[in-house]
């Protein structure tokens, strides 16, 4: 079959999957567990036509396009990757709300919610115009307001999802504005083949920086991520996996897509990317070190590896490095992988949310904590995880640059990673620690819970034990954004 | 045949490590032998290649492992590695032995013995790597498994803290050895050590900041003063057997790097501007340990500082970039850990059978406990370098070197200072055992379990600073590969 049509099919699986979901919901009566089995399969479907798409030998080459009405797809390597990424977790994390959002009168809106966030994200990630960049994104970022704020009864849920909503709205209007800006210089909202004068234009310059800012509110640039602690600290903890495992890495990727899309010279891209990183990961750590409740922790924390990622790819891009960018993807596989875990292993410990209330969990829940200790030790970077290795990946490239700027910078990002030691390791302490006066009964989670767990755990060792064949699998990334800039 | 036994050194302790993680609580009662037979197998794994070494083969082991980074997974055993695997496997050996006596068996002591195995298996492997990339991984494995050793089972208020500490002072030392690790292998586009034989060249500045950056990240690791910060602590919250493994073995780890890295990647005029400072340094390391060791009033944190004073000798040795020197340090390793090994036992019996640590409340042990104050002695006189125990022979060779050196007033000093070291000796001796006994000092049975090793080594202390030639033929093979070969 022809590559153009498979790139089609996720996003139509997904589709009739969301609303399949209502309908057997609604029809049927369908308890939770076979909603989330109905899902998880969909998700899990929809990476098989991803995983069929075969770049080929040159990077322009390794581009698929499809048009469906107005609507343009780009399956570049990079949109593929953290496409397949996203369903992966998704199918997952479908697996894990089964018995994690049990209330029935409510599991019928949550699996088609879910459903539509990746389907949004993957939209996204696929698109090739800037029309389709829109659409979707709104579709991702409407499900997501709905999914932060699903737990309405509890504490700030509507809070966090609003102030959510107000921030990301935001963000999707500037980009809408910066869109209409650069229709108006250049008369195309296509991402591909763009004359490179265009860039040039004051017009397309505007436009280019509201499209920024407006997905930067969604990936968490610093500062422009002040919703995301709430956001993804208030969320369900299945919610949250999926906001800062796949949703914000994800708008990232959407930025860097504009952005080379766009013309923007690519070097000049790269030091941009690098500059913000530094202060992604530095606010991210410093902000992740005084927090006591651990889903905040998290949340900062993301906020810290977006800034990795941003800075293996602003390495490559600055200095022509595809390797750079490849250690940069697969640093949002890992990542998607290792916060996903962290944050399903907290569903679990609902009850209270500080880092001294995890104390005895490794007497109580045994598997819970391992998968906390293998998740919050890989995005530390210890040895052999695949923290490290993606961390190692990077310093290779940054490294052996002769330039000042990027040993400062190599500096930095190594000094971070000692700082993120400071409040993963007692998180790690806390939870193998014996507990305290106040000794609190946990429930033995069942199967559908310790299913995705091992699975993620396992997943996160795999990666980072044996690397090559994932490493194999983004080699395209780096070549494919390097020549989109030329 | 080479590559199997090659497998084992490693193999055996992280097998034992994953034996007893899956046996759990069945395997509470046998954990202490599983963990032994697994050191036993690794010393015997050692001991096997030896003839090939001397046959002047060098056993190794390499497959590819990411490819697209041009990263394989190499061991490899040769003369440089041998001194230091076999002083790790050897404390392990010691350190498991010491456990069955001093460890209560309880529901998680599969989990304390498969702990202690992989903190083996992570000496084992950095002594063993032939790669950068898998250094670094076993170089933290090491920190990671003994990390969570005093986490858990450590004594005192401060755990959590105290293993925090240590956790990111050392980590700081690894970001250091991991820059220069990865700067070498961005400039020689391979991780395999095969570069560092061949002699590293790249710019004279780059050249001087790698030795700076590998001499600084590892003196974390010797505890060299003042980046010794997180060695008290940690020797003194740390279960015994833990901080057996921590003072004789971990500590050789960091003069291994220094031997590895700089000393054996670049030449000696390459590394000749930075000997003046490493003297210096192992000199006020020596004079500063020996001096907290005075003024400590815990008998561990006594011993535990005067490891940052021994290996003050070892960097010195090594900073006089002499024939001497290398040899003397090197011995010095082997012997000191021997020693350290020794006098922390003794501390155990002393502390478990009175339940005291301060040293104050101790005194006039020697009557009731005749053989740990024949044990210390020997020890405390090894430490002060008494003909004929182990450590005189390491240090006479480490003074020498200083007056070979072109500081001939700093080898002066160091004999100086050498002095302190046999004041706290001393003192330490026989404050405990000699001087009058404080009322109400009661005595418990200290199990066999514990005195057996510490007799033992006793002995061995004594056998060494007899007959050290073998040790110091095995020692003198290393020099052809240091410094571009000058010897």
């Amino acid at each position: 079959m022809s590559g153009e049509l498979l790139l089609g099919f996720p996003l139509a699986i997904l589709a009739g999957g969301a609303v399949l979901a209502y309908l057997i919901a609604r029809l049927f009566r369908a308890s939770g567990d076979v909603l989330a089995v109905f899902v998880a399969v969909t998700l899990a479907a929809a990476i098989v036509p991803l995983i069929g798409i075969r770049a080929g030998p040159d990077a322009r080459s390794g581009w698929v396009l499809l048009s469906v009405g107005s609507v343009l797809l780009l399956g570049d390597p990079g949109a593929l990757v953290v496409g397949s990424i996203a369903l992966g977790l998704g199918s997952i994390v479908s697996l894990y709300s089964s018995r994690y959002v049990v209330d029935p009168d409510r599991v019928k809106l949550y699996y088609p919610l879910l459903v539509l966030l990746v389907a949004g994200l993957l939209g996204m990630v696929l698109a090739g115009d800037l029309f389709s960049l829109y659409l979707f994104c709104e579709l991702m970022s409407l499900s997501a307001y709905a999914l932060v704020a699903f737990q309405r009864g509890q504490g700030t849920a509507i809070e966090a999802g609003f102030k959510y909503l107000i921030a990301g709205s935001l963000g999707t209007a500037l980009l809408l504005f910066g869109i209409s800006f650069v229709y108006r210089a250049g008369g195309s909202l296509l991402l591909v083949s763009r004359p490179a004068e265009l860039a040039q234009d004051p017009w397309a310059r505007a436009g280019i920086a509201c499209i920024w800012v407006g997905l930067g509110v969604k990936s968490a640039l610093v500062p422009l991520h002040t919703w995301l602690p709430d956001a993804h600290g208030r969320a369900p903890s299945s919610v949250s996996a999926m906001l800062s495992g796949v949703v914000v890495p994800s708008a990232f990727y959407a930025l860097l897509k504009v952005g080379v899309g766009l013309s923007f010279p690519v070097g000049k891209l790269g030091g941009l990317l690098v500059g913000l990183s530094l202060l992604n990961m530095t606010l991210g750590n410093l902000m992740a070190l005084v927090q006591s409740e651990v889903k905040r922790l998290l949340a900062y924390s993301t906020i810290a590896q977006v800034g990795y990622m941003m800075f293996a790819v602003g390495i490559g891009l600055r200095y022509g490095a595809p390797d750079a960018i490849q250690a940069g993807f697969y640093l949002l596989l890992a990542h998607a992988a290792m916060k996903g875990l962290a944050f399903l292993c907290t569903g679990l410990r609902s009850s209270d949310a500080r880092v001294a209330a995890w104390r005895g969990t490794a007497r109580q829940l045994p598997l819970v904590a391992a998968a906390l200790a293998i998740s919050l030790g890989g995005l530390a970077g210890i040895p052999p995880s695949a923290g490290f290795v993606g961390k190692w990946l990077i310093l290779i490239r940054s490294l052996r640059q002769a330039e000042l700027w990027a040993l400062v910078t190599t500096f930095v990002f190594l000094l971070n990673g000692l700082i993120s030691l400071g409040y993963y390791l007692p998180l790690i302490g806390a939870a193998f620690r014996p507990a305290g006066s106040t000794h609190e009964a946990a429930a033995r989670p069942s199967a559908w819970i310790g299913v995705p767990l091992v699975a993620l755990g396992g997943l996160v060792l795999a990666i980072g034990i044996h690397p090559a064949p994932w490493l194999g699998w983004m080699s395209g990334v780096g070549p494919a954004l390097l020549a989109w800039g030329h | 045949m080479q590559t199997f036994e090659l497998a084992t050194i490693l193999a055996a302790p992280v097998m034992a490590a994953v034996l007893l993680a899956l046996l759990r609580g069945r395997a509470r009662r046998y954990a202490g032998w599983i963990a032994a037979c697994a050191a036993l197998l690794s010393m015997i794994g050692i001991l096997l290649l030896l003839p090939a070494l001397q046959r002047g083969e060098a056993p190794v082991l390499g497959m590819p492992w990411i490819p697209t980074a041009g990263i394989t997974f190499g061991l490899r055993l040769d003369w440089l590695a041998l001194p230091f695997v076999v002083t790790e496997a050897g404390v392990t050996l010691i350190a498991v032995l010491y456990s069955w006596g001093y460890h209560h068996v309880d529901e998680r002591s599969h989990l304390y013995y498969a702990l202690l195995m992989l903190f083996a298996a992570g000496m084992a492997g950095t002594t063993l790597a032939d790669s950068m990339f898998l250094f670094y991984i076993f170089w933290e494995l090491m920190l990671v498994a003994s990390c969570v050793l005093i986490a858990l089972w450590g004594e005192g208020e401060r755990v959590g803290a105290v293993a925090l500490k240590y956790f990111l002072f050392t980590h700081f030392g690894s970001i250091m050895v991991l820059a220069a690790l990865v700067l070498i292998y961005g400039q020689a586009g391979s991780d395999s050590f095969a570069v560092l034989r061949a002699g590293v060249r790249l710019s004279p500045a780059l050249t001087s900041a790698l030795i700076v950056l590998f001499i600084l990240g590892f003196s974390v690791k010797m505890a060299v003063f003042p980046l010794h910060l997180w060695l008290p602590d940690a020797h003194t919250v740390a279960p015994m057997s833990v901080t057996i493994m921590l003072a004789a073995a971990m500590l050789s780890m960091g003069t291994y790097g220094i031997v590895r890295f700089p000393f054996s990647a670049f030449t000696l005029e390459q590394v000749a501007p930075f000997g003046r400072a490493m003297m210096v340094g192992g000199l006020v390391s020596a004079i500063y340990g020996a001096l907290m060791s005075l003024a400590e009033q815990d008998v561990k944190r006594i011993i535990a500082y005067s490891s940052v004073s021994q290996m003050g000798y070892v960097l010195f040795g090594l900073g006089t970039l002499t024939e001497d020197g290398m040899v003397g340090s090197t011995l010095h390793v082997i012997f000191h850990a021997i020693v350290k090994a020794l006098l922390f036992m003794c501390v155990g019996l002393v502390v478990r059978a009175t339940g005291r640590r301060l040293i104050g409340e101790l005194g006039g042990l020697g009557r009731s406990m005749p053989l740990a104050a024949v044990c210390s002695g020997v020890g405390v006189l090894a430490i002060a370098g008494v003909p004929p125990l182990a450590l005189f022979d390491s240090e006479w060779m480490i003074f020498a070197a200083g007056f070979q050196s072109a500081h001939v007033w700093l080898g002066a000093l160091m004999v100086l200072a050498s002095l302190l070291t046999v004041a706290y000796a001393l003192w330490f001796w026989v404050r405990i055992f000699f001087a009058a006994r404080p009322d109400g000092l009661v005595l418990r049975q200290v199990s066999m379990g514990m005195i057996a090793p510490t007799v033992g080594l006793a002995f061995l202390t004594l056998v060494e600073g007899v007959l050290p030639g073998p040790l110091f033929a095995w020692a003198q093979h290393e020099l052809p590969l240091l410094l571009g070969g000058i010897w």
